[in-house]
């Protein structure tokens, strides 16, 4: 999320690239070679999102969803 | 892990929800809170994790979590003392919607934060374009209504009286929101004082852990659910009929992943966001993936933030599933969320058949109005809600007549609605043939006729399955469509809005003039049948043609028996 510098509104909605909830922090950025620059939420997401993008149909990931 | 302590508190903080949701029911002014208990009431820890949440409104619910982070992450708990109310409704930031309105009350216990009670009510009158907060025809969301960030309107025990009235001069029913939030934050205060009582008989430590060990229970059980469902990637997609400023359906489209004892909902391949207000908030599309999974789970897990542990939710931003700002909301809560949650439903039904119904009528029918009441000289509004027909399973009918799945409110009584507004209900009855024909029948849908009485009236509506209709499951068939139709004051014919006022949808229309003697007819859809038709018993076909659920005619055209 991207607030004003006093902090009294919101200047943009910033949301994980792959399950869309609202990022609060600095996310984990990634650049992806097709999908360009991504932002995920946790590492769960970066691994499922880089899964599927590589093709994978139901990638199965060991690491807590968030 | 003590059983016996964790049973009695998990019990205890059930009924403090319960009293919570009396408390609201009991002091609220609008109908919505007092006839309909469009409300949930429950507990979180200072983490955000849900407690605890009493059974009123399903979608709150689930809803919850999301609501609770978003407050937590920009209100810091340093900032928060004894005496405080939060408000929050901002549908981008874990709302469900603009009228859904979500009280949080801090509860100390030796000077130490141990949880927050927690309220949310769907507020009637919030402004925007319409009277009733449903604005069909919205495009942005300032059409819908106010947006309240997560803010204070209770400090250290004392109104915050700038938000008191900034909020209440946005709105054209003060008096009413006025009354409605006092019942709110009576209900949160009520729970904070029941709830710091149960905590200073147990002791803090034995509290936070005991609730510890009630998330690990209840995620423990819900990942036994999962497990005895077979592994495997389950699809399904259901459709919307349009977003009330244009014609085309929107795809929900649900992708079920069953490894083990986790499940991953993911809704990608789901339509883009549209511009008109069903788009469903990312609060939304969690809730109605958790409001699903608890449909086909053990009905007896403790409802609380370690059943949806198990539970991951993938929900593309900027799709029908997940709105981006500025886009219009309101009607994603009521209209998206059955949808989606019978996209999970029916997904999930490949994996577990004897646990799922078919596709329910999956609207709330959502009629809204408002006017000058001349006797009071000040402003009414009303959100009404009608009941649709639920699927059929494997082993019932549907059941008549029942909120969609994500409400579980009730239907006004015709005596209040008659006291509190100017209408007359001419025929209220359950609505034949329009239950899916199957082994099992879909629930029946009703029909409702309203005549105007002596005052002008602004109404809207935004509903849907009027094309679209309730799908079937093992071989049953869908249930009827549902319609609404206008007859003006001395004309014989029925029209739909469409014909009558020349809007682009019959299922969403906004701020129509109803004038005295002029009737609304509401037909709400029916739910989907379950086996094949042919499969019904003759002696409950029968029955259900002696009792006027299905009609002669329709039991030679769907079943294929004369009776």
């Amino acid at each position: 999320m991207r607030f004003s510098a006093n902090g009294y509104y919101v200047e943009r909605y910033v949301k994980c690239d792959c399950c869309g909830v609202l990022i609060y922090d600095e996310g984990i950025a990634v650049t992806h070679p097709t999908a360009g620059a991504l932002l995920f939420c946790s590492p769960w997401c970066r691994e499922w999102q880089t899964q599927k993008l590589a093709g994978v149909e139901s990638p199965r990931i060991d690491t807590p969803y968030a | 892990m003590d059983y016996v302590t964790m049973n009695i508190l998990d019990n205890t903080m059930l009924s403090i929800c319960r009293e919570m949701g009396i408390v609201l029911m009991k002091t609220s002014y609008s109908t919505i809170f007092n006839e309909a208990l469009d409300f949930t009431c429950g507990i979180a820890s200072p983490r955000g994790e849900m407690l605890s949440a009493a059974e009123f409104c399903p979608a709150q619910i689930g809803g919850l979590p999301l609501l609770i982070r978003s407050c937590l992450l920009e209100i810091p708990l340093s900032e928060i003392a004894p005496g405080d109310v939060l408000i929050h409704n901002d549908p981008y930031r874990g709302g469900l919607h603009t009228p859904e309105h979500t009280l949080f009350c801090p509860v100390f216990v030796g000077g130490e934060l141990v949880a927050f009670t927690v309220a949310i009510g769907h507020v009637a009158e919030v402004g925007g374009m319409v009277p009733g907060g449903f604005a069909a025809e919205a495009t942005e969301i300032f059409h819908e209504g106010i947006r309240v960030p997560p803010v204070k309107i209770k400090r250290r025990g004392e109104d915050v009286v700038e938000v008191w009235k900034l909020w209440l001069a946005n709105v054209r029913t003060p008096r009413y929101n006025y009354g409605d939030m006092r019942a709110m934050i009576s209900g949160v205060e009520l729970g904070a004082q029941r709830l710091a009582a149960v905590v200073e008989k147990y002791g803090r430590e034995v509290f936070t852990q005991t609730c510890s060990d009630l998330m690990d229970y209840a995620e423990k059980r819900m990942r036994a659910e999962l497990a005895a469902f077979p592994d495997g990637v389950y699809h399904f997609v259901d459709y919307m009929d349009n977003d009330g400023v244009s014609d085309s359906e929107i795809r929900i489209e649900a992708h079920c992943h069953v490894q083990g004892n986790r499940l991953i909902v993911d809704y990608t391949g789901s339509s883009p966001q549209v511009r008109g207000p069903i788009n469903a908030t990312l609060g939304v599309a969690w809730s109605a993936a958790y409001n699903a999974v608890l449909h086909l789970t053990d009905p007896s897990i403790p409802k609380n933030s370690g059943c949806f542990r198990p539970i991951k939710i993938i929900a593309p931003r900027g799709t029908i599933v997940n709105v981006d700002y500025p886009a219009p909301e309101v009607g994603g809560n009521t209209e998206a969320h059955p949808r989606i949650a019978g996209a999970v439903i029916g997904a999930l039904a490949q994996a577990a058949p004897q646990r799922a119904m078919a596709g329910e009528g999956g609207t709330h029918l959502n009629f809204v109005f408002g006017g000058h009441d001349p006797k009071h000289d000040e402003y009414f509004a009303c959100y009404d809600i009608e009941v649709v027909g639920w699927g059929a399973r494997a082993q019932a009918d549907g059941n008549d007549a029942t909120d969609s799945i994500n409400g579980n409110c009730r239907v006004m009584p015709v005596e209040v609605f008659e006291t509190r507004y100017p209408w007359l209900t001419e025929e209220y009855s359950l609505r034949a043939d329009s239950g899916g024909a199957g082994r099992r029948r879909g629930g029946l849908g009703t029909k409702k006729i309203y005549r105007c009485l002596d005052a002008e009236i602004t109404a809207s509506q935004l509903t849907d399955r009027h094309q679209h209709q309730a799908y079937g499951l093992a071989g049953g068939l869908p249930g009827a469509a549902g319609m609404t139709w206008y007859q003006a004051h001395g004309r014989d014919a029925w029209q739909t809005m469409v014909e009558a006022f020349d809007k682009r949808s019959t299922s969403k229309w906004s701020n129509v003039t109803f004038k005295p003697g002029d009737r609304v007819q509401i037909l709400t859809p029916g739910g989907g049948g379950y086996g094949a038709p042919a499969e019904r018993d003759p002696a409950l076909l029968e029955a259900d043609v002696r009792d006027g659920f299905v009609s002669a005619e329709a039991a030679r055209r769907d079943y294929g028996k004369t009776v």
